[in-house]
């Protein structure tokens, strides 16, 4: 087919060349754009030159080839003369139907002329005639005309001569539109000539509009008429050119004060929810405050929708109003919340709110209250999430600085009440969230996934604020201003340490009981929503939190430690640096620190044992640490030897040695443990860490003989009852061994007391001690 | 890192107190120790990391007469070094040089260059002009500060000016500001008192009480580092001298000394009661931070405790960073043990 086509299309391609050659004046220009690919070879070109043309075939082709040619030639030829014919015959039809419609053009134009000018004569006639009609008439329609113009005249001047009592009738019928039309229709006039001729007419329908406006104006105002009624009075009043906007700005002014009516003052705003809830209940008590309100807003929105149909061009002005009065509702709750406010009381005064704001959406929505509105109620109910939680803080601290802490037994009482402030502080918060969370209204539903965030960020913030707050109360961190005259207030030592203990016990509960449960809670009842709110994860993160608290309580604990532990170093230090060690008295009895010592350490008992709990028994025996055991006997070996011959330095040299080779060979007793949440533990350390201090003061001293034994005279007195309140009693010998090493490497003499005497000086103070506490006992 | 024993150690023979570094000793880093021993014969030794910072060798070993309570090295000459030393009933404080040729392990006996014998009461420490070239010297009793010319050459020592701090401040210490050489700051039991040497007048205090020792920042000028029996390590600006610009919890029981270190300004190494070393990492940017936020404790806040050696029978007293190679210290516990570490491990990448 294809092979088929192509001749076919060369074909008709020469075929038009040829007949575009043929017509086109210009052979030249047809060669230009005939054909580009001029050559000899081409037939169809103007210079092609058949001799050549000619050689060259002869030149190219075989015979076959070159008869195959001249068959293919004649057969165009043949074509082409055909073509030729064709084109002329058609051609020479054309022209003889030519002729035929020019000749047939000729035979109808002839005769037409005669028709021509009869016409001509007929229209001339009926001219002439027509004239006749107008030329008789003309005289009488001008008078007609006249006497036309004088009536108009005249009905003009009856109009105005009456309309003054048409004004008057029209007031008395109340029909102030045509009344106004009248006056307008005789303005022009009565502009001209109302100085002239029209004076009185003039003057009198003036005042009669004069009333018209005042009628009008007290329609406009006044609230009983319908709000059609004001309108098309609105309406007249701008015809009449009454400065209308003067109107509308008082008008508006009067709208604005009645605002003032509407405000929900936060001292009236509890009575109002209160009401709300209870008319809620029955419907009969229509006289509820909250019904007043709700009246009192639906009159004004009443009012802004008329006037928004009054005055169109005011919309601005009463979106304003609107926005103004849902701001002051928000800015009102703000300050309303700021006292202590429960949840159903804030739903309260919320839902009648957001009535308010749907009341007045209704008549303006363009002004975007709901917008507007949920921002704000966003920032409120954020604000209020907010202010819940610092409520709750200021109760929990509250409760815990309540007390009198010099009473006795009352570190328990604190506890008990704190723990219960932050269980049932935190119960009543998940109380009234589930009541927000369960709101139904529009807004909420909106702000749900929010408020769901809010909560959990709330509590979140919530309890490291509170572990903030707690470092501070016990004065470990002493910073944050508003705190500062709180703690300064109470800042004797004595409440500090209970209350530091308290407070550490607390921060165990908080951890251990407390975050739980709210874990708990929050995934029951306030989980989802916070993922698109909080791309950060979860607000609540229950681990760090435990964390911290577990943090905090070690260092409460630690501190509560290291406030007594400085009381007693205070006694000790006092003790140290008063006397001159080394021209010291023989020993009489116990130093006075040892009673100051122990009556210390009581009180941390008495107060650990309120608030920490009993610590599982597991007193270190003697025989479990039988390095110790060995050090203690080879070190009074030392003493009693170093006794025998003191003078014998290499002995002395030898006693280092062996104290050194000991401590090699004997377990290294751990005397800094992890302070634990038990009775034991915390005095334990308490008295390792004084016992320490009092090693480090002895270190700093020169004794002579008598101090020497001094010192050991206390130490031995110290003993029994240290032993008695401590768990770790080896720990315990060993601090106390360490205070005799270090006075006896400190004395230039060294010779203890004999064991009788120290027995004897002992028991005395053992009696003397009894006889005081019964005197203390039976005054 | 819980103390792991890769110090160098060396055990002097009783039990002992100070130690400080030979600043002058530009060819190597060595150090001095006194004994204190109330009974025995008192030993100075002067200790030398070999070259290869593996082994301590006693370089000197020489007797003193009494047992020593302070002990401070001449930063211009390595042979000078003074102590303060009591009888058991009273206190003395004394200039010595170490006989020449010293290197020799036997015994020699030191020669005493001068005697500051101003004083009667308990003298605490002696300090020496921080700028290295002086011959200024500073002792301190419970009651008076003493400042001194010394003349080497001479062999005299004598009073430029003394003044009372007056009775009811008992001080502890001190130490010589190394930016400003006319200021010192002397530790009493209820402030740290800061003295101009030029008026010999109490300038400034912070208060704070029982402040156990105290130290400048040789690298960061206005900084000062001080140590409390309970309640740890603070860091003052001096400028706003108020309240500390960082706390560090310091020890289980008392901190007993504090030095900065002198080339790498955060970190600062504290000893204490506890048998412990502590370093610490103070940076300047955290300090800012806790300061900011005191109250929202930000949860990554790092723990400023590099590193705990625990590595220690006894109380520590003694510390002392290498002023030459500035990533050594030498600590010194009760117990006359001799520890050289190397913090290496914890410097600050720069």
């Amino acid at each position: 087919m294809a092979t088929e086509a192509a001749p076919m299309d060369e074909k008709a391609k020469r075929m038009r060349d040829l007949l575009s050659s043929f017509y086109t004046p210009d052979p030249s220009i047809s060669n230009n754009a005939s054909s580009i690919s001029t050559s000899f070879d081409n037939i169809n070109s103007t210079s092609f030159d058949a001799d050549q043309y000619m050689d060259l075939m002869i030149k190219k082709s075989n015979l076959e080839v070159l008869l195959q040619r001249h068959v293919q030639m004649a057969a165009e030829i043949k074509n082409l003369d055909t073509d030729l014919q064709m084109l002329v015959y058609e051609n020479y039809n054309k022209f003889i139907s030519a002729t035929d419609t020019i000749k047939r053009m000729k035979s109808n134009i002839f005769g037409m002329e005669g028709n021509m000018d009869q016409l001509l004569q007929k229209i001339m006639s009926v001219q002439s005639r027509s004239d006749g009609v107008n030329t008789s008439l003309f005289e009488k329609r001008e008078h007609i005309e006249k006497l036309h113009r004088t009536r108009n005249l005249l009905r003009k001047v009856q109009f105005i001569y009456d309309l003054p009592a048409r004004l008057q009738k029209c007031i008395k019928s109340e029909a102030y539109g045509d009344a106004v039309r009248f006056y307008i229709g005789a303005m022009p006039i009565l502009k001209v000539y109302g100085d002239t001729s029209f004076q009185d007419c003039r003057r009198a329908s003036e005042e009669a509009i004069e009333i018209i406006i005042k009628n009008l104006q007290t329609k406009l105002f006044s609230d009983s008429e319908s709000i059609q009624a004001r309108a098309e009075a609105a309406v007249l009043l701008k015809q009449l050119n009454v400065p209308v906007d003067s109107l509308k700005a008082k008008l508006l002014e009067k709208l604005e004060q009645a605002l003032d009516g509407l405000q929900i003052k936060p001292e009236e705003a509890s009575k109002l929810a209160e009401y709300n809830d209870s008319s809620k209940d029955e419907e009969t008590n229509d006289q509820g405050p909250a019904k007043i309100h709700e009246d009192a807003v639906r009159g004004f929105s009443e009012a802004m929708r008329a006037y928004r149909e009054i005055f169109p061009d005011s919309e601005e002005r009463l979106f304003k109003l609107a926005r103004a009065l849902t701001t002051m509702h928000f800015e009102n709750m703000e300050l309303y919340i700021r006292k202590r406010v429960s949840a159903a009381q804030f739903l309260g005064i919320f839902r009648i709110i957001w009535e308010d704001v749907v009341l007045m959406d209704e008549v303006l929505p363009e002004a975007a209250l709901s917008d507007l509105s949920a921002e704000a109620a966003q920032v409120t109910l954020k604000q209020f999430v907010a202010r819940t939680f610092s409520h709750l803080q200021q109760d929990i601290s509250d409760t815990l600085l309540k007390f009198d802490i010099n009473q006795k037994e009352v570190l328990k009482v604190v506890l008990e009440a704190s723990r219960k402030a932050v269980l049932q502080g935190t119960a009543d918060i998940f109380q009234g969230f589930r009541q927000l969370l369960d709101e139904n209204t529009v807004i909420f539903v909106k702000m749900k996934d929010l408020l769901i965030g809010w909560i959990q960020k709330g509590f979140q913030d919530f309890f490291r604020s509170l572990e903030a707050h707690f470092l501070v109360l016990s004065g470990k961190t002493s910073s944050s201003n508003e705190t500062e005259g709180l703690i300064e207030g109470k800042s004797s030592d004595k409440i500090q340490a209970g209350l530091i203990l308290v407070l550490a016990q607390l921060s165990v509960f908080i951890e251990q009981k407390v975050i739980p449960r709210i874990t708990e809670e929050i995934a029951a009842s306030f989980s989802g929503g916070s993922s698109q709110a909080f791309e950060n994860g979860p607000a609540f993160i229950p681990g760090e939190l435990c964390r911290v608290f577990h943090a905090a309580s070690e260092k409460l604990l630690q501190h509560y430690i290291d406030t007594r532990t400085q009381k007693i170093s205070v006694v000790l230090r006092k003790r140290f640096k008063t006397p001159n060690w080394v021209k010291h008295k023989e020993p009489r009895e116990v130093h006075m620190f040892v009673d100051m010592f122990l009556q210390e350490l009581e009180e941390v008992g008495k107060e650990v044992k309120q608030i920490l709990p009993q610590g599982t028994f597991r007193k270190h025996k003697r025989t479990d640490s039988n390095g110790s055991n060995t050090t203690t006997s080879s070190r009074s070996n030392t003493l009693h030897n170093d006794k025998m011959n003191r003078s014998n330095s290499q002995r002395a040299r030898s006693q280092l040695f062996e104290t050194h080779l000991a401590k090699l060979f004997k377990q290294k007793v751990e005397i800094f443990t992890k302070v634990e949440f038990t009775q034991e533990s915390v005095v334990t350390t308490t008295v390792k860490l004084c016992l320490k201090s009092l090693q480090e003061y002895v270190r700093l001293q020169t004794f002579n003989r008598s101090g020497f034994q001094q010192i050991q005279l206390d130490i031995q007195y110290l003993k029994a009852p240290l032993k008695e309140t401590v768990e770790d009693e080896a720990a315990i010998d060993f601090l106390l061994d360490e205070v005799i090493v270090a006075a006896s490497e400190r004395c230039l003499d060294v010779i203890p007391l004999e064991p009788p005497i120290l027995d004897k000086l002992i028991q005395a103070k053992l009696a003397k001690s009894k006889e005081h506490n019964n005197n203390t006992v039976s005054s | 890192m819980q103390g792991g024993s890769s110090g160098i150690g060396y055990g002097l023979k009783y039990q002992a107190r100070c130690i400080s570094d030979v600043k002058a000793d530009r060819d190597h880093t060595s150090f001095l120790t006194g004994t204190l021993s109330l009974k025995e014969e008192n030993e100075v030794h002067l200790l030398r990391l070999s070259s290869g910072g593996s082994e301590l060798i006693c370089e000197g070993l020489f007797s003193h007469p009494n047992e020593i309570w302070d002990l401070a090295s001449c930063p211009f000459d390595q042979r000078i070094f003074s102590t303060v030393f009591s009888t058991g009933d009273s206190y003395g404080a004394a200039i010595w040089q170490i006989p020449e040729p010293y290197g020799k392990s036997n015994s020699s006996t030191l020669e005493c260059v001068a005697s500051l014998d101003a004083h009667v009461g308990k003298i605490n420490c002696v300090l020496w002009c921080p700028s290295g070239k002086s011959d200024k010297l500073i002792s301190m009793d419970e009651q008076n500060l003493v400042l001194w010319s010394l003349d080497c050459s001479k062999k005299t020592a004598e009073v430029l000016s003394k003044e009372s701090a007056g009775m009811r401040h008992s001080l502890s210490g001190g130490a010589w500001n190394p930016h400003d050489v006319n200021s010192v700051a002397a530790t009493s039991e209820s402030s740290i008192q800061f003295w101009d040497l030029r008026t010999m007048k109490k300038v400034d205090s912070i208060e704070r009480a029982h402040i156990r020792n105290v130290d400048y920042n040789i690298k960061r000028e206005h900084i000062l580092v001080t140590a409390d029996d309970e309640s740890g390590i603070h860091v003052w600006d001096l400028r706003k001298a108020k309240v500390p610009v960082q706390e560090l919890p310091g020890h289980t029981h008392w901190t007993w000394a504090v030095r900065c270190n002198p080339e790498y300004e955060e970190l600062i190494l504290s000893v204490g009661t506890d048998s412990a070393v502590n370093l610490w990492f103070a940076s300047a940017s955290s300090e800012k931070k806790t300061s900011e936020s005191s109250v929202v404790a930000s949860p990554q806040r790092v723990n400023p405790l590099l590193n705990s050696y625990t590595d220690y029978e006894d109380s520590v007293y003694g510390l002392a960073w290498s002023s030459r190679e500035p990533w050594i210290f030498a600590s010194l516990s009760y117990d006359g043990r001799v520890v050289i570490e190397s913090v290496k491990p914890f410097l600050p990448r720069r």
